[in-house]
């Protein structure tokens, strides 16, 4: 196996979910497949990195979609209570 | 051989899995498929001899990151009435955007053919690890605490805001 199937291991996995991000009406179902799109950028980092230092910055990468996890289902709960609906066709105003 | 076989067959259950949530309507579902998925990807990390990034891989996302999207599918009661599909015009321009990203990719990617590939994936120790993320890189991994806290302190403001104004 070289390095360029494993690339391409990569790329189709987040090429999937960002077909998924563009299609779905659903702001929960658009963070998901965010989650996805970093866990795919994740597996090429590993995959072509071979070494010590690039599974370093994977393991930091983890704490980086942790926090994006959290701060972005704040925001998305916060935004449904408000607006009574999880679909992004439907939020429109920016009103503070 | 076996690792080779490994790779591509968590690789193909990550992409079913992910295909597979396209075209799921319930979102709890979505989050089981999901969950397959980032289980696989813990399988292609073990076959790519990364033990301590698969382990990682199920603790944080499959075991932190999916129970928060649970929660919040539980939370949010508009996650149930989810529409049943989205305009069909939009969904194929998406899916041609898709498209478009993945061929790109790989063409630029045409050079890594040329590179020589990894006879055997050689084992990367979590010692070896442990020595990058606390010696050449301990300002960015202490940077990443700060991070966290911010994303702390800010999911607590949003969410407290939130009841204060009720």
């Amino acid at each position: 196996m070289n390095s360029y199937n494993l690339a391409a291991i990569a790329f189709t996995l987040f090429s999937i979910a960002a077909a998924g991000f563009l299609t779905c009406g659903n702001l929960v179902r658009m963070l998901m497949f965010l989650e996805l799109m970093l866990n795919a950028a994740n597996i090429a980092l590993v995959a072509l990195g071979h070494n010590a230092a690039s599974q370093a910055y994977a393991a930091m990468l983890f704490a980086v979609a942790a926090a994006e996890a959290g701060v972005g289902l704040a925001l998305i709960i916060s935004l449904a209570s408000v607006f009574r609906t999880l679909e992004p066709e439907n939020i429109k105003e920016l009103k503070g | 051989m076996i690792l080779n076989v490994a790779v591509y067959l968590c690789a193909a259950a990550a992409a079913l899995s992910t295909l597979l949530m396209l075209f799921q309507h319930n979102p709890v579902k979505a989050a089981l498929l999901m969950l397959t998925a980032l289980l696989a990807t813990a399988g292609i990390y073990l076959a790519l001899s990364a033990q301590l990034l698969a382990m990682l891989q199920v603790i944080l996302y499959a075991g932190a990151i999916m129970t928060l999207f649970i929660i919040a599918l539980t939370v949010t009661p508009a996650a149930w009435r989810d529409k049943p599909a989205s305009a069909r015009v939009a969904r194929v321009l998406g899916l041609a955007a898709a498209a478009v990203i993945l061929t790109e990719l790989l063409r630029v990617s045409t050079a890594l053919k040329a590179a020589a590939g990894l006879p055997q994936f050689s084992e990367t120790g979590t010692l070896a690890i442990a020595r990058e993320l606390f010696g050449r890189f301990a300002f960015q991994f202490e940077l990443l605490s700060l991070v966290i806290l911010a994303s702390i302190v800010g999911a607590i403001a949003l969410v407290s805001k939130r009841r204060t104004a009720q």
